[in-house]
């Protein structure tokens, strides 16, 4: 037989240890080319490139009077962004696929907003934003840890029925965005068309002035749940259980952990915050968003999670370039009108094939064999 | 007769919009049944959509945008079995990333060819497309212009879907794919070439996938230039219903037109209700986004019964989702 041609002269093998400048290189690399394809691109659309990642990256700060409105917008994007990826990465660190983020932050988002829009108009901000958060993080709690129950319960795939109640919620959005009737307490009142409400005053989240720039809280808020999230993950009894159950199932019940228990209460978690993500993201808007985006943090989150590998400081900063990517690509989108802003979905797409290629070359080594081993090997 | 033909309408546009669904869908099955989750549908249908469009109405010729809307999105098949094949990458990342990034570039795209849209001819391509007429056939109330009087995509995608079916069923390679699909280490054993049948079929899946995306780019949008037509969620219903056909392209026909009847349920319903007050009445008191849940809901209760019933046999292929690496053994 032809069994010399069949064995090929390479083999790949696992790698045990990790080298740091590698990794930082290749992703660097990969990041750089990544934009040089976008560059391209943009040329082939007639557009001068370095003057459109200028545009980008300085997001029209740079010669605006008001340039803090631009960092403020920013946050606006930035904020659930961030929390929603921290909350996928406890989900993600267990191996357990929760790509129903979209979901879960609409429903928060739904709940959040009934609140707003149904507490009296006396309520103290304080008092009122606390519930919207709690409520909004509670059912999508429960939305998201429905899918857990049945995964312990019955070996449901958590992967494609979380893609489905992505769109179910989706749909339920519509449905509160779309239906006029007395019963929509979603609906402005003033208007014809059917045009979400804009909340009250007391539902806004509270902004501080220092100078020009409100700084929103929600910031501060977003900031304080990574260095939370860290000490969870790192440093408690349930973020350990997590990492073991992740790596391996039947080492977590040999070590006499409830793995069950533990599913369902991390996927819970992860929901929560992720509704509380989107109760934060509708009390900084001062509205309901009903489009077909809406919610689509669950997404890039996904994205984020994995490039930053799980850790939570590397989500925080790949948060701010990414949420940096897309206002930029916005800003840019209104200078040049061959160029909408999706080219931020793109760039985003391209730099994640180039990392998930790169991590290959972390994870495996390519090892080139001898021929009496290959043949010995085939045998 | 005012009746007769609202429901003629009815059905027949039930049957021109939901054809999409079932090229995304059986192109998915194919992928699927290699072992490989590729939640890229709905990007790949679009990339497989503009560049399809963009070449066909140029040359003005159905083919060509047939074969280039099959080249373009197969490349993005390449793409992921590259990914995970070879670079052993997550599928489920890798999968959603395709549908970020093709999404983005169909958009992209398409705000970038306005202003060619004048070279753009598509007198010979849209008529390539009528709708066909068969003697006597097409003149049976009802059934005839619902069945009979289609477009000739229409009638490929159900027969690519036939050939997928007998495919999988009969031929000695489709055997060896489903048992890749099922138990790669087996397969590898006996001497199959693991990631030669994954390649091949992922790009032939998303190629058909690919198609789907241009139907809907000359068929459901008129001018290209001024739609708003996006694949609008469809690549997704397309992988709800692979699962609610339990992974058999045959059941995916039917499986199609239920899906695609919901879908025009949400237009249609008050027109119906008001034509039969009596019997579909009903109707109007369910809102469109109900008609438009209900694929994902169905599928959703389909996933969950499926894992209940553990006795069952699906046709989920049981390493789904999982990368082959031999050394893993």
């Amino acid at each position: 037989m032809s069994s010399k041609k069949l064995v090929s002269p390479i083999r790949i093998v696992k790698r045990d240890v990790q080298n740091k400048w590698l990794l930082a290189a290749l992703y660097g690399g990969g990041i750089l080319l990544a934009f040089l394809l976008g560059a391209v691109l943009l040329s082939l659309l007639k557009v001068n490139p370095f003057e459109y990642y200028g545009d980008m990256f300085t997001i029209g700060m740079i010669g605006n009077r008001y340039f803090t409105k631009s960092l403020e917008n920013w946050i606006i994007i930035f904020v659930p962004l961030v929390i929603t990826s921290l909350a996928l990465s406890m989900a993600f660190k267990m191996k357990f696929w929760n790509i129903g983020g979209k979901g879960q932050f609409i429903i928060g988002s739904i709940v959040a907003s009934a609140i707003a829009l149904t507490m009296k108009p006396n309520t103290s901000p304080f008092v009122l934003i606390a519930l919207m958060t709690i409520c909004g993080g509670l059912s999508a709690g429960i939305y998201g840890m429905i899918t857990a129950i049945l995964k312990v319960r019955f070996g449901t795939n958590e992967t494609l029925l979380t893609l489905m109640f992505n769109y179910i919620a989706l749909n339920l959005l519509f449905y509160f965005g779309e239906t006029q009737g007395a019963w929509n307490i979603f609906l402005s009142k003033e208007s014809v068309r059917p045009l979400l409400a804009k909340f009250p005053e007391n539902a806004w989240m509270t902004t501080i002035k220092l100078g020009d720039f409100n700084l929103n809280v929600s910031l501060i808020l977003a900031l304080v749940f990574a260095a939370f999230m860290w000490f969870y993950l790192a440093k408690t009894k349930q973020g350990y259980e997590i990492s073991v159950v992740g790596d391996s199932i039947s080492t977590a019940k040999y070590a006499g952990m409830k793995v069950n228990k533990i599913i369902v209460r991390t996927m819970f978690l992860s929901a929560m915050f992720i509704g509380i993500a989107g109760a934060f993201n509708v009390s900084t808007s001062h509205t309901l968003t009903s489009s077909m985006a809406y919610g689509d943090e669950g997404w890039t989150g996904i994205v984020v999670v994995w490039l930053a590998k799980l850790n939570p400081f590397a989500v925080v900063i790949i948060s701010i370039l990414l949420s940096w990517l897309r206002y930029g690509c916005v800003v840019a989108a209104s200078s040049y009108t061959t160029v909408n802003s999706y080219f931020a979905d793109m760039l985003q797409g391209i730099i994640l094939f180039i990392v998930l290629a790169v991590d290959f070359f972390i994870k495996y080594k390519v090892v080139f064999t001898k021929r009496e081993n290959a043949v010995k090997e085939k045998n | 007769m005012d009746n007769l033909s609202l429901i003629t309408n009815f059905l027949f546009f039930t049957v021109v919009y939901s054809i999409p669904l079932l090229y995304g869908t059986v192109g998915e099955i194919l992928t699927e049944k290699s072992g490989s989750l590729n939640l890229g549908v709905e990007g790949t249908m679009a990339v497989g959509g503009i560049f399809g469009y963009l070449v066909g109405a140029s040359a003005d010729s159905l083919f060509l945008g047939m074969v280039f809307a099959f080249v373009f999105a197969a490349l993005l098949g390449l793409l992921f079995s590259f990914l995970t094949v070879t670079m052993q990458a997550n599928q489920n990342v890798t999968g959603l990333t395709i549908t970020t990034f093709g999404t983005g570039l169909y958009f992209i795209v398409r705000q970038g060819v306005k202003e060619i849209t004048p070279l753009l001819r598509l007198t010979k391509m849209k008529a390539a497309v009528n709708s066909l007429y068969i003697k006597g056939l097409s003149d049976i109330p009802i059934i005839g212009k619902v069945l009979f009087q289609q477009n000739i995509l229409v009638y490929f995608g159900i027969f690519i879907a036939l050939i997928v079916w007998a495919y999988l069923k009969f031929t000695k390679s489709g055997l060896r794919l489903r048992s890749i699909g099922e138990n790669p280490a087996a397969a590898d054993a006996v001497g199959i070439n693991i990631n030669l049948y994954k390649y091949l079929h992922i790009i032939t899946g998303s190629g058909i996938m690919g198609w789907g995306g241009f139907y809907m780019c000359i068929l459901m949008s008129g001018d290209f230039a001024g739609s708003t037509t996006v694949i609008n969620g469809y690549g997704w219903i397309a992988i709800a219903l692979v699962i609610f056909v339990n992974w058999n392209t045959l059941t995916a026909v039917f499986g199609t037109f239920l899906f695609g009847l919901f879908r025009s349920l949400s237009i249609y319903n008050s027109g119906i209700a008001q034509a039969f007050p009596k019997v579909f009445g009903w109707l109007t008191a369910i809102p469109a986004q109900f008609y438009n849940m209900l694929p994902y809901a169905a599928t959703a209760l389909v996933i969950i019964l499926a894992s209940i019933n553990k006795r069952k046999k699906t046709g989920e292929p049981a390493a789904i989702g999982l990368n082959y690496y031999r050394e893993d053994r």
